[in-house]
């Protein structure tokens, strides 16, 4: 039952950049949706004016208490935003929280009859691959990389929602998968990759990236929470540009290391902080995972910063930080 | 208070009268003074002084495209939905036109049998291991085509992602041969250069030379047909000769990732100096096209007709390649 300008908005993962940007970004309208907030933490900067429920997703009872607040404060739409931003070695809380969190979200819409589902996800998804086209489109099937927990959970989830979609008609669900995100104050671990002033890369291997910008990506998840959009979508920046004219043109250096030895020297310090090993990190600088936003655009209107302004714009705002 | 400036005043001092002494200094003062203007206009652009004046906007914006990609002498800050760089492309040019006007004196037969605009796909026969052919095939149709398009040239997987080919090849235009990429070049407008041999093509040793492959599995004929657009077959003559493989060596390429290691009279027992192609004369031959538009789309379901028309194809590209050996009295000139 597809509805406009819902009453009651329901955002999981207020503690994540984007849902909590997406609720600030609901709430500066003056004649803006109920939010309900669901996690395991109070949003202090946001107290007063959304709703909090205390829920924790990895609980196995999970389900059914969403579903008693859902049909309670009668929501009727859900944005499901409770994903990691960066992988960590704790791997079975990761697991716990983006496949079967995002499992007993898609149960609990089912149970309280939630008109629709908005789940964010990533294009890192169809993973770097040597066969992949220079462009993947939205159906293009979701391989991951076998090396990185995070991504591996997701297309899990990604895969439960697959399966769940079609014996749910009455729930509208809208897919939106973004790419690497640049912006002033975005901050996850590919952020501060690109954050050190000597960047290691891989020699021989100079991959066309995309990125999206911050206020480009909310503006997408907003659009989706107010109006319907069934299906699919990437949300990427228009234009490509290679990792080497990124680096120069943000005035950094280069390490450049041939891939037997940075995934060697890189082992310890990646595995002890995302919990993967290198080749779940460097393979996204080594191969092309670039994803068509034709689709995106077409339903959210064309992104505002394309992915040299992005890029600029976060390496301008850091430049600034250092003078503070 | 008016008495300071009483002209008649007694207590002014009278200007000396040097007037006499002046008479044969002037020339000399006229004579310095152009040395001092000469100077200045050393010191400046001279361009700008001598037209009088500077058009500070382009200066402005000069200054701030330069403050954009400061630090970017050797590639733009734009590249296209492929990678393909402008400036490199720009730079390269030089090798580019050494390499088709001096090197392989490259000459085209059937240049008039490309008229008209609209994206196209060529096929051409492939040989040696880089894809120099590529190159020079989309050289001689951006140089020689009114439209001054510049076609894409579709590079092999394996070739494509091998470490620092994959940077170089993106740059000057070369594409990751796939349904997806031809399809999406098509639809927008560009001209397409496949080599649907493929590795086959590239592998082919010396006695085999000139005798077109299996084009495939039928992907460039079904490609033409899907995306309404006609096929041009092209004969590329002199590739062949230009990396005369000997033998194929598989064993130790396969360690570092190579289908197979040509060994030719020069590889590897120069080294990388080996790997100079030999400068053999180029004949690139194009072909009447063959029209898909009227089969519709619908047609690339039908197996037997792709079939036909891909063996069709490969029947005119081995005919063009006898028309080009034709025209070339030998290897060498």
């Amino acid at each position: 039952m597809p509805m406009n300008e819902p009453g009651t908005v329901a955002i999981t993962g207020l503690g994540t950049f984007l849902g909590q940007r997406l609720a600030e970004r609901l709430l500066e309208d003056r004649a803006h949706p109920r939010i309900v907030a669901l996690g395991p933490r109070r949003p202090l900067r946001l107290e007063g004016r959304i709703h909090f429920q205390d829920v924790d997703f990895t609980e196995p009872t999970a389900d059914s208490r969403l579903a008693e607040i859902l049909a309670d404060q009668g929501v009727e739409v859900v944005v499901h935003t409770a994903f990691r931003h960066s992988p960590t070695p704790d791997l079975d809380f990761d697991h716990e929280l983006e496949t079967i969190g995002t499992l007993h979200v898609m149960n609990a819409c089912a149970a309280a009859k939630v008109g629709r589902l908005v789940v964010a996800s990533s294009t890192m998804l169809y993973g770097p691959r040597p066969d992949n086209p220079n462009f993947l489109s939205e159906d293009h099937p979701l391989r991951g990389h076998p090396e990185a927990h995070n991504v591996q959970n997701r297309v899990e989830a990604e895969r439960l929602l697959a399966e769940w979609i079609p014996r749910h008609p009455d729930t509208e669900v809208c897919v939106l998968r973004h790419c690497w995100v640049m912006g002033p104050t975005y901050d996850d671990h590919v952020v501060r990759y690109f954050e050190r002033p000597v960047v290691p890369m891989l020699l021989g291997y100079d991959p066309l990236l995309q990125f999206v910008h911050e206020e480009d990506l909310v503006h997408a998840f907003e659009q989706a929470t107010l109006a319907s959009h069934p299906g699919v979508f990437n949300i990427v920046g228009s234009g490509v540009l290679p990792l080497s004219t990124l680096l120069a043109l943000a005035g950094k250096r280069a390490l450049q290391l041939p891939s037997p030895l940075l995934y060697r020297l890189a082992y310890y310090p990646n595995q002890s902080q995302t919990g993967d090993p290198p080749a779940g990190f460097y393979d996204y600088l080594r191969y092309l995972w670039v994803a068509a936003g034709e689709r995106g655009w077409a339903e959210f209107g064309e992104p505002v910063y394309s992915t040299q302004e992005a890029w600029i714009s976060f390496v301008s705002s850091r430049r600034m930080r250092r003078y503070r | 208070m008016g008495d300071e400036i009483a002209p008649e005043g007694a207590n002014v001092v009278p200007f000396p009268d040097v007037g006499s002494e002046i008479e044969p200094d002037l020339d000399e003062l006229r004579a310095a003074l152009e040395g001092l203007r000469r100077e200045i206009r050393a010191r400046f652009q001279p361009a700008a002084v001598e037209r009088g004046e500077i058009d500070w906007m382009e200066l402005f914006e000069e200054l701030r495209r330069r403050v954009s990609t400061l630090g970017m002498v050797e590639r733009s800050g734009v590249v296209d939905e492929f990678g393909m760089d402008e400036v490199v492309m720009r730079r390269g040019q030089r090798l580019l036109d050494f390499l088709f006007d001096t090197y392989w004196r490259v000459d085209c037969h059937g240049l008039d049998r490309l008229e008209g605009s609209g994206p196209r796909l060529l096929v051409a026969n492939r040989s040696g291991v880089l894809p120099y052919d590529g190159l020079m095939v989309a050289h001689a149709i951006e140089r020689h085509h009114a439209s001054g398009a510049r076609p894409r040239f579709l590079v092999a997987d394996w070739l494509i992602t091998l470490p620092f080919v994959q940077p170089y090849l993106a740059r000057l235009g070369g594409v990751r041969a796939c349904r997806e990429n031809a399809d999406r070049l098509l639809q927008s407008g560009h001209w397409v250069l496949a080599f649907p041999e493929g590795e086959k093509g590239a592998a082919k040793v010396f006695r085999e030379r000139y005798r077109v492959m299996r084009l495939g599995r039928g992907g460039v004929v079904r490609t033409a047909l899907e995306n309404r657009v006609p096929l041009v077959p092209v004969g590329v003559v002199g590739p062949e000769e230009a990396h005369p493989i000997l033998f194929k060596w598989t064993t130790p390429a396969r360690m570092v990732g190579l289908p197979f290691l040509p060994v030719t009279p020069t590889f590897p027992w120069l080294g990388p100096l080996g790997l100079l192609p030999l400068p053999t004369k180029w004949w690139i031959c194009f072909g009447d096209p063959i029209p898909t538009d009227e089969l519709g789309p619908e047609a690339a379901e039908d197996e037997l007709l792709v079939s036909r028309l891909t063996e069709e194809l490969r029947g005119r590209i081995e005919s063009l390649l006898h028309t080009g050996l034709d025209l070339r009295p030998s290897v060498w000139s």
